[in-house]
């Protein structure tokens, strides 16, 4: 008998494509919802995503009762409370994250308080703490990576204690997902490019690490294809709505995948290098992403050679031998870093980042080596192991 | 408990089984970490008085080790003296077997669900390079391949260290048989 076993679940309605927004309405009304709160920051606002989303309620007779847009790119236990306290005192009955991983994040925190009470989100951190369903939640992402739309996870700062609360449970998920070509169009080229990059690397990392399963394999392969025929379209025309959509949509499929599936390595080192160097989440995907297949080659040959489809096409997968595939995969995603360094400047390596010593790959290799994404990496990594990975991605 | 009928024997072993591998491991753990440089320096990084539990849901079986300093483990059986730190839960007896019998890699168990993590991950992922260490020194090298992800390069144990332990392996092997067949 096989020792083959998975498991898969997302139980998040995907509401996507044109006037999406335009069905926020009819869904909140759906779970007898009268009474939404946005949360949000002032990026999104300053930008105007709200306005869409603002006029789409309105227009249908629905008002939205508090708007908070001033949760911070690391959100912390004491913006979580403030929130809440918005919430209970607006008598607001549902929630609708607009924004990225971070509003997404503060939103389920809030979503844990005002469901199950109190004022100490400490109190629910961890795996398998809630019991039962939370209060209506919709998420509006405005950037295409970060798939936490379609995570059971949030990770919330305890600024007074300095550590960070993770938070699992499948009822942080959304009710839905709204994904509208609108909320993406203003993206600048080089957060496009990352967060892109992160999406394919959920995508990448879902099918070529240990928990991979044929329902996972099956989304991160069509996200891979979809940023691998858009991205560099967008990059060329930021307007391109078509695109942009398609490029929402590989980030939540991407999400999804991973989600069932975990990452490995690329994410062990992304998580260290932003926590000791403060760059950006999908920058760091990109850069480490083919140095880390690169390290895992010899244990995943078959299903980064099988990613050359998706990459590259089906002429070129035909036309390349088997043996060679898994090279010409991670070719084919040096290849797209090379565009986008020519797009953005979108560094592809840590010195090209300006941002990094050489005398920080130690800890950073320290760091990775204690991050939970480590242990779904196909192949065991030691110290020595990660620091060679970090020389390799130096210069 | 129509199952019972069927193979009561089979799943009486299982259960021994699961539990002389819990006690082998446990004072496996403590003999190692007494020895080699590689468990201490994983497990230094662990407070003083940190408390891991193995364990099988619901009130199954268990392993409880406390780190005493230094890298050294203390071997406390099945009864922790205070609430663990660090908990990780197989969710069903059939699943510690698949793994405590080296037939699921720790890695792969979490990776297929098999398990719950309660407690800190960061330490969960230093437990499980202890555990793998270990499964290397006290089983066989083409057993241990199966166990664990890579085999490492730098074992230089004495062998008779871990003898003792593989002496309970055998014991423990046999049951695997029982359970097969
Ligand atoms: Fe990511």
């Amino acid at each position: 008998m096989s020792n083959k076993y998975y498991e898969f679940f997302c139980p998040v309605k995907v509401i996507a494509g044109k006037a999406a927004l335009e069905h926020i309405p009819y869904e909140l009304s759906g779970m007898a919802a009268t009474r939404p709160m946005i949360v949000t920051d002032k990026g999104v606002r300053a930008a105007g995503l709200l306005d869409p989303v603002i006029a789409a309620c309105e227009e249908s007779g629905l008002e939205i009762v508090s708007i908070y847009d001033d949760v911070p790119p690391d959100s912390s236990t004491a913006v979580v409370r403030d929130i809440a306290g918005v919430y209970r005192s607006e008598k607001c009955d549902s929630i609708i994250a607009v924004g990225g991983g971070s509003a997404i994040d503060t939103a389920k925190a809030v979503n844990i308080l005002v469901s199950e009470g109190g004022d100490d989100i400490a109190a629910y951190a961890g795996a398998g703490v809630l019991k039962r369903p939370l209060k209506p939640f919709f998420v509006v992402p405005t950037t295409a990576g970060t798939g936490s739309e379609v995570t059971a996870v949030a990770v919330i700062a305890d600024t007074e204690k300095h550590v960070k609360l993770p938070f699992t449970s499948s009822f942080l998920l959304p009710n839905a997902a709204i994904i509208d070509p609108r909320m993406t169009l203003t993206l600048p080229p080089h957060i496009t490019a990352a967060t892109a990059m992160d999406a394919m690397t959920h995508a990448t990392e879902a099918f070529t690490c240990m928990a991979k399963n044929p329902l996972s394999d099956a989304y991160a392969t069509a996200a891979i294809k979809k940023i691998s025929n858009s991205l560099l379209a967008v990059m060329d025309n930021p307007k391109d709505a078509d695109n942009r959509l398609e490029l929402a949509e590989a980030s939540t499929m991407a999400g999804i995948a991973f989600s069932n599936s975990m990452v490995g390595l690329v994410h062990a080192l992304g998580h260290a290098t932003g926590a000791i160097c403060q760059l950006p989440h999908g920058l760091c995907m990109s850069l480490y992403l083919p140095y880390v297949l690169e390290y895992n080659i010899e244990s995943i040959r078959e299903p980064l050679g099988e990613l050359l489809l998706y990459l590259d096409g089906p002429e070129v997968y035909a036309a390349t031998p088997a043996s060679r595939r898994a090279e010409a995969s991670i070719s084919a995603i040096r290849r797209m870093r090379d565009a986008l360094y020519k797009h953005c400047k979108l560094p592809r390596t840590l010195k090209e980042t300006g941002k990094v010593v050489e005398e920080q790959l130690e800890r950073i290799a320290e760091v990775a080596l204690d991050d939970g994404a480590i242990m779904f990496n196909p192949k065991e990594v030691t110290l020595e192991d990660a620091k060679a990975v970090l020389r390799r991605a130096w210069a | 408990m129509i199952a019972k009928r069927i193979q009561p024997m089979a799943f009486q072993a299982r259960r021994l089984y699961v539990e002389l591998m819990f006690q082998v491991m446990g004072r496996a753990l403590q003999a190692v970490s007494e020895v080699d440089a590689t468990v201490q320096k994983d497990a230094s990084a662990l407070p003083e008085g940190f408390l891991f539990e193995m364990m099988v849901m619901p009130q199954g079986s268990s392993l409880i080790v406390e780190h005493v300093g230094n890298g050294r483990f203390h071997y406390h059986g099945n009864s922790a003296p205070r609430p663990v730190d660090l908990s990780i839960q197989f969710k069903h007896i059939a699943h510690a077997f698949l793994v405590l019998s080296f037939q699921e890699k720790t890695s792969v168990a979490f990776a297929n669900d098999r398990m719950l993590v309660d407690g800190d991950i960061s330490y969960a992922i230093r437990m499980t390079r202890v555990l793998n260490r270990l499964e290397s020194f006290i089983l066989p090298k083409l057993v241990a391949k199966r166990a664990v992800k890579e085999y490492p390069a730098n074992l230089h144990l004495p062998e008779k260290l871990m003898s003792a332990a593989r002496i309970y392996l055998k014991v423990a092997s046999n049951f695997v048989e029982t359970v097969r067949a």
